[in-house]
C-alpha cells in the first residue's frame, strides 16, 4: 500500500496533468471522470474507517467498563462475605459467654445449679439406656453462718470460693461439683456406687479440712456430706431428697463426717 | 420529600431520615427477614436527597449486629455517598459504638476502608 505523501503526490501529478489540457487527448474526459470516483472512492474508504475504529473504540471501553463493574462486584462480594464473617464469629463470642453466665456461678466460678440439674438428666438417661449407676453428695460448710456473722460477707465470700476450690482439687476429672445454693455443695459422681462414692466423698472432706488447717485459717473449715445412689426410674427430686436427709444426719452427728442414705451402718470420720 | 421514620424492633433498626437536616439515623440491630423491604426506602431517599437536595447529607449509624443482607444494604448506601463525594457533594458519616465492644470499631473499620468522605468512628464510653 502507498504511503499517504506518495498518494498525495499521485494527486498532484495527476492534477497537473488534467490542467495542462492543451494535448487534446480523447481519453482525457473519460479520465477526468475516473479520477473523480478515485476521488469519492477514497474519501468513502476514509470514512468508513473512521466510523469502524469509533466503534472498535467503543466496544473496548464497553468490555473494559464490564470488567472494571465486574470486579468491583467481586471486591464487594468479598468484603461482605468478610464483615459477615466477623460479625457471626462477634455472635458465636457472645454466645460462648451468655453460656458461661448462665451455667457458672459467679463467685466460685463452679458449675450452678441449672448446669447440673440438666447434668443429673443425662445422667438418668444414660443409666436408663446404657445401665450402669451414679452416686451424688450434698455437701454444706459447717458452721459458715458464724463466718459471716463475726467476720462478715466478704470473709464469708472468701471462705466459699476457697473452699470450692479445695473441692474442684480433690475430685476426679469426670465428678461435677456445682455450687447448689448458699454454703452447699452438690457433687455428682458418674458411673459410681454408693460404696466408691463415700471414698471420694471422704477424700473431698479430709482435703478441705487439711488444706484450711495448712493455711492457718481459724476455725478451720469442715464439710458435713450427705451421699446417695440413683435409684432406677426415680426421680431427681427423690434423688436428692435422700441426700439431703442424709447430710442432715451427718449434722446431726456432730458435723465433719460423711453419712451414706443407702447403708444402715453411718460411716464415721476416721 | 417527607422524612422516614422507621421504628425499631427486636430485628430491625431504628431509621430516622430528616430531609430539612440532611441527615440520616440508624440504630440497633438490623436482622430483617426481608432486607429489600426495610433498606429501599432508605436507598431511595439518600438517592433523592442527593439528586435534588443539593445540601450537605449527614449519615449517623450507631449500628450493633448486621446480617449478610444488611451489610450490603448498608456498603450500597456508603457507594452512593462516595459517589456523591466525588461528584463534589458535602457528605459524611459518623458510627458510635459501645467503648465496651471494640469489635464493633473495627467492624466499622472495614466499612469506612474504601470511603474516602468524612467517616468518623468513634468510642462512646
Amino acid at each position: 500500500m502507498s504511503s499517504r505523501s506518495e498518494e498525495t503526490e499521485f494527486d498532484e501529478r495527476i492534477e497537473a496533468l488534467l490542467r495542462a489540457a492543451e494535448h487534446g487527448n480523447p481519453l482525457l474526459p473519460a479520465f477526468e471522470e475516473l479520477f473523480d470516483r478515485y476521488r469519492a472512492q477514497q474519501r468513502l474508504l476514509d470514512r468508513l474507517t473512521r466510523i469502524s475504529d469509533h466503534f472498535q473504540q467503543a466496544e473496548r471501553d464497553r468490555g473494559l467498563n464490564y470488567v472494571d463493574r465486574y470486579q468491583r462486584k467481586v471486591r464487594q462480594i468479598e468484603k461482605i462475605v468478610r464483615i459477615s464473617d466477623r460479625y457471626q464469629s462477634m455472635l458465636r463470642e457472645l454466645n460462648d459467654r451468655l453460656h458461661l453466665i448462665s451455667t457458672r456461678d459467679e463467685l466460685t466460678g463452679l458449675p450452678n445449679r441449672r448446669y447440673l440439674l440438666e447434668r443429673l438428666d443425662t445422667e438418668i438417661s444414660q443409666v436408663a439406656r446404657n445401665g450402669g449407676t451414679f452416686s451424688v453428695g450434698l455437701a454444706d460448710i459447717d458452721h459458715f453462718k458464724a463466718v459471716n456473722d463475726t467476720r462478715g460477707h466478704a470473709a464469708g465470700d472468701a471462705v466459699l470460693a476457697h473452699t470450692a476450690r479445695c473441692i474442684q482439687e480433690s475430685i476426679r476429672d469426670y465428678d461435677v461439683c456445682a455450687r447448689w445454693g448458699g454454703e452447699e455443695f452438690l457433687i455428682l459422681f458418674p458411673q459410681c456406687g454408693v460404696a466408691d462414692a463415700l471414698r471420694l466423698a471422704e477424700r473431698v472432706r479430709h482435703v478441705v479440712e487439711d488444706q484450711t488447717r495448712a493455711l492457718g485459717l481459724s476455725p478451720v473449715i469442715t464439710l458435713s456430706i450427705g451421699i446417695t445412689e440413683f435409684r432406677p426410674s426415680e426421680t431427681v427430686d427423690a434423688m436428692l431428697r435422700r441426700a439431703d436427709e442424709a447430710l442432715y444426719r451427718a449434722k446431726e452427728s456432730g458435723r465433719n463426717c460423711t453419712v451414706s442414705a443407702d447403708q444402715a451402718d453411718r460411716p464415721r470420720a476416721p | 420529600m417527607t422524612n422516614l421514620n422507621i421504628t425499631e424492633t427486636s430485628s430491625t433498626p431504628a431509621i430516622e431520615a430528616d430531609w430539612q437536616a440532611g441527615v440520616i439515623r440508624m440504630k440497633g440491630d438490623s436482622y430483617p427477614e426481608n432486607s429489600f423491604e426495610l433498606f429501599q426506602p432508605v436507598v431511595d431517599w439518600v438517592s433523592q436527597f442527593l439528586r435534588e437536595a443539593k445540601r450537605p447529607l449527614r449519615l449517623e449509624l450507631d449500628l450493633l449486629y448486621l446480617n449478610t443482607s444488611s451489610i450490603r444494604a448498608l456498603m450500597d448506601i456508603l457507594d452512593m455517598f462516595e459517589e456523591a463525594h466525588r461528584k463534589g457533594t458535602e457528605v459524611s458519616a459518623v458510627w458510635r459504638y459501645d467503648a465496651a465492644n471494640e469489635r464493633v470499631g473495627q467492624l466499622a473499620e472495614e466499612f469506612k476502608e474504601d470511603c474516602t468522605f468524612a467517616f468518623d468512628i468513634t468510642a462512646k464510653a
